[in-house]
């Protein structure tokens, strides 16, 4: 394994951390992925210092006299076009502190040790509700199975979804239930995990009662078991 | 009527605009770690983009046309003060309070000091990259280089950061608690 481990750049390696490579690139380095325990070191470091650096300006201390905006210095304009502009930031911004604390932390740091005996275990994190990102990680999960498939590799592979990213698994808001439940179907070692914590507070804070697609599993906290998993040793990508 | 509609296209324009003024903060804190400053660039940043905004023909360029203009904003900032400024110390022990978890207030302190003191090209780099989540493709067009140079320069900084934070990587038990915290 070892002349494998030379065979991508340290450039390579950090895009695809950031999610630049082809598809067919990044099938290259999933290939290598499991057994190789330099890669799959180099990989989490890279991650972890990434998510150091978002935790670290995630709330940036604010300047004492407070932010500027446009809304301030609008002298030349009607008061009440200001007034309605002020309006409208207000309403950002509140929405914006009243969401920050329940964005979900992607400070979740990776840790992998690696064991070649094993089957490849490998679990996705979804945080991002956005439905182009849900699709891309599907595709690179599917990729992965079908990946696995033509090794004849035995693998375990769990999506796990908290925050935003619960939508994927919401029966009547997943752009994506027929395809999961099809996938589902065709990967026996593949599962969709949602976070309790989430839907708990979908209930608490919207009062809405989360229906999840079949075979859905729910674990308690999804960074809970993402740690508990990176301490069995699976690989953990963030997606 | 031609005013009113000036003063709509104004208006839409600044409330469209005022949408990026947090994630601006975020990278102009980021390059200089001094609130008052990253608040007076994004301002600027801003009022130069409103009054350029009739030059945008995409409005999905959008974003990344705003970070250009904050790059120069503080590319002239500190032309015209030659003299670098220094980092506010201060604003960034003062932020903690008293629910916040003293060891993750830590890490947020050790790592805002290493990326201070990354060179300021790796600086742009990975904040844009890292904090914004920004294509390296997109990255370059911002900053005006070549893909290659954001991508060494990406692998530098991650590399420089990594041996400045490193002694955090073997504290894992104290890392587990901290996460099951946040949620």
């Amino acid at each position: 394994m070892s002349n494998e481990e030379q065979k991508f750049s340290d450039e390579f390696i950090n895009a695809f951390v950031d999610d630049q490579l082809t598809p067919e690139e990044k099938a290259q380095v999933y290939a290598h992925l499991s057994g190789n325990e330099a890669l799959n070191r180099q990989i989490c470091e890279l991650r972890k210092v990434r998510d150091m650096v978002q935790l670290a300006y995630k709330e940036p201390p604010l300047p004492e006299r407070g932010m500027a905006s446009f809304a301030a210095a609008g002298r030349k304009y009607a008061v009440g076009l200001v007034a309605g502009l002020a309006l409208v930031i207000v309403g950002g911004m509140g929405g914006w502190f009243l969401h920050q604390p329940r964005a979900p932390q992607d400070a979740a740091v990776a840790q992998v040790m690696s064991n070649p005996e094993e089957p490849a275990k490998v679990l996705f994190h979804v945080s991002d509700g956005n439905t182009e990102h849900l699709k891309s990680v599907l595709d690179d999960v599917e990729d992965l199975m079908k990946y696995y498939r033509r090794l004849h590799q035995k693998a375990r592979v769990e999506v796990i979804t908290n925050g935003e990213g619960l939508s994927l698994l919401l029966a009547g808001i997943s752009p994506f239930a027929e395809r999961i439940q099809k996938m589902q179907k065709e990967y026996h070692g593949l599962t969709f995990v949602a976070c309790q914590n989430t839907i708990d507070r979908y209930q608490e804070e919207l009062g809405l009662t989360a229906k999840l697609l079949p075979g859905v599993v729910t674990i308690d906290s999804g960074v809970a078991q993402i740690m508990r998993r990176q301490h069995e040793g699976w690989v953990y990508l963030q997606v | 009527m031609d005013v009113f509609n000036f003063l709509g296209r104004t208006r839409e324009a600044k409330a469209r605009l005022e949408q990026h003024r947090r994630r601006l903060y975020r990278i102009a804190y980021a390059w200089t770690h001094n609130a008052a400053l990253a608040d007076d660039l994004v301002q600027e940043t801003l009022a130069k983009a409103l009054q350029k905004s009739g030059q945008l023909r995409d409005p999905n360029a959008g974003e990344a046309w705003l970070y250009s203009i904050l790059v120069n904003c503080y590319r002239d900032h500190f032309r015209r003060r030659r003299v670098t400024e220094e980092i506010d110390e201060n604003t960034i022990t003062h932020e903690s309070t008293p629910e916040k978890e003293s060891s993750e207030q830590q890490v947020v302190l050790r790592v805002r000091e290493a990326i201070a003191r990354l060179s300021e090209g790796q600086r742009q780099v990975v904040t844009l990259v890292d904090i914004q989540g920004l294509s390296y493709l997109e990255v370059a067009q911002i900053l005006n280089v070549p893909i290659g140079t954001v991508m060494s320069r990406l692998c530098r900084a991650r590399h420089t950061l990594k041996d400045l934070l490193g002694d955090f990587a073997p504290r894992t038990a104290a890392e587990e608690s901290k996460i099951r915290r946040i949620k």
